[in-house]
């Protein structure tokens, strides 16, 4: 059938690109070499050892809770309100949570650039936790608000007239509801500040510098083999989420 | 949010006329220097090329997930997941090793005996990336709209004598339309304002705007110009964005 070869034609060329880096990082090359002429773990060991590699890594890591949980503590309130309460300027609000998404990340590093400079947290964690966060925002929103949407407010109706009070309700019958809605969201938000590049790369200076940033600067700069091995960890770490998602998916689906 | 996100958006447009000096000569010097021009002119080139050949490639690639269902579908929608969420700049690697001069296609376009061209930090290699990277976007938005087609319109159509050729064009393709105009605004607002991919693979002579406006601030540290650029880029942006409110609706985007 022409539409089915087609269609893995282009999902071998969406695939195909990124294998390609898993035999590079085991490249004894100096430089982009393909196929490499001789393979060892060299640079493994070296990108495991190098705190120039590692403290970025670690930034990331940090950088990243920080903005899950700042996001979450935005979203979660932000998104009852939305979905749960009409109130004036209501869709000024809407637009304003999703203007991040829609203003190229150039300008907003630009912005971010500027007024933390001046505010002297450029170069900080707290400025890039900041900017990730008002980045996050949409993403996570539109997780949390989708599942906040498909919930049956009955189920709260009757747990209060079961005679629990409102905390009690939102805990043990809105939160338990809405759990998967809310992982996906902080997911969502943790791999958008993980994986952001534009922002921190005109705000995270040296000391709050993350593994994106280093990454872009390693290969626009000098072309450091270890970028091969971050390269192969990031996307094998992908691929291994997809086969766990996947195993998960099918298990649901027998179960069902 | 007003304070992390309004607040510096605020002071790039206040920057914009008043850096050095209050006026709008920024916005002048835009729109009447060629080598702008010529700036403008290749962002909007390459964000229509890149989208079109998104949807040429996405389309039937959504199309099959949509229709086929079962095993092949799963495949399908893994390999788009797997590459969506690979960081871009792992994809922008890939393409440096791929396209550059020790790379495989070099490599077998010595083997068939001739010498190959310059391929990487071409405007090529700059479209071909960002096409890898915004492929999938596209994708996911078609699918969305396709998978809510009802198969028995198909089958209606089929009944009452359409060949499959037609029941495709009169009635999967214009149901199917929502999806794509999704697809092309996102992928082509992504594309006007994309950095990484253009910087990294593209070639100097031909830059997109997002690579000047970081250049003016880094290398020339000329705020009030870099700022009349964003604006000018932010722009383009909303009115893309509100040619589709005008036809579609913003809300449609979430579906």
């Amino acid at each position: 059938m022409f539409p089915v070869a087609v269609a893995l034609v282009v999902a071998v060329f969406l695939i195909a690109p990124l294998v390609i880096i898993v035999p590079m990082s085991f490249s004894t090359a100096l430089s982009l070499q393909f196929p490499p002429p001789g393979y060892w773990l060299g640079y493994y060991r070296q990108y495991f050892t190098d705190p120039r590699w590692l403290v970025p890594t670690l930034n990331s890591f940090v950088i990243a809770t920080a903005t899950m949980l700042l996001t979450l503590g935005l979203v979660i309130p932000a998104s009852f309100a939305l979905v749960r309460h009409q109130f004036r300027g209501k869709s000024a609000v809407n637009l304003l949570l999703m203007a991040p998404m829609i203003v190229p990340l150039v300008v907003s590093a630009l912005g971010y650039y500027n007024t933390l400079g001046r505010l002297g947290l450029a170069g900080t964690h707290a400025g890039v936790i900041l900017a990730h966060t008002a980045l996050s925002v949409p993403v996570a929103m539109l997780a949390i608000s989708a599942a906040l949407k498909g919930f049956d407010a009955n189920l709260e109706r009757a747990a209060m007239s079961s005679g629990a009070g409102p905390l009690r309700t939102f805990w043990w019958v809105t939160m338990p509801v809405l759990r998967p809605g809310i992982l996906v969201g902080a997911l969502f938000a943790f791999l958008h500040s993980f994986d952001e590049t534009v922002v921190a790369l005109f705000i995270a200076g040296r000391k709050a510098s993350t593994l994106p940033k280093k990454m872009f600067e390693s290969v626009r700069l000098e072309t450091d083999p270890v970028i091969s091995v971050v390269s192969t960890l990031l996307f094998l770490a992908v691929v291994l989420a997809a086969l766990g998602a996947l195993l998960v998916h099918g298990r649901r689906d027998h179960a069902a | 949010m007003v304070l992390a996100f309004v607040l510096p958006l605020l002071r790039v447009l206040v920057l914009s006329v008043t850096d050095p000096s209050v006026s709008l000569a920024h916005y002048r010097r835009i729109f009447t220097t060629p080598l702008y021009l010529h700036v403008l002119s290749t962002t909007f080139r390459t964000s229509l090329v890149v989208t079109a050949v998104c949807l040429l490639l996405g389309y039937p690639l959504a199309y099959v997930m949509a229709r086929r269902g079962g095993r092949l579908s799963g495949i399908l929608l893994v390999a788009i997941g797997i590459s969506f969420w690979t960081s871009f700049l792992v994809r922008t690697y890939a393409w440096m090793v791929i396209l550059g001069a020790k790379g495989p296609v070099a490599a077998l376009m010595r083997l068939a005996g001739f010498s190959p061209p310059q391929l990487l930090f071409t405007t090529f290699s700059s479209m071909l990336g960002m096409t890898h990277i915004l492929l999938p976007y596209m994708v996911m938005a078609l699918y969305a709209v396709m998978k809510k087609i009802e198969p028995g319109h198909l089958r209606a159509a089929a009944s009452l004598g359409a060949p499959p050729r037609h029941a495709f064009y009169h009635v999967f393709l214009p149901l199917s339309l929502p999806g794509v105009v999704n697809g092309c605004l996102l992928v082509f607002t992504l594309c006007l304002g994309f950095y990484v991919t253009p910087v990294l693979l593209g070639s100097p002579q031909d830059m997109m705007i997002s690579q000047v406006i970081a250049q003016q601030v880094e290398e020339l540290l000329a705020w009030g110009f870099a700022s009349a650029l964003s604006v000018v880029l932010l722009a383009a942006t909303f009115v893309v964005i509100a040619v589709y409110t005008r036809l579609v609706g913003l809300d449609r985007l979430w579906g």
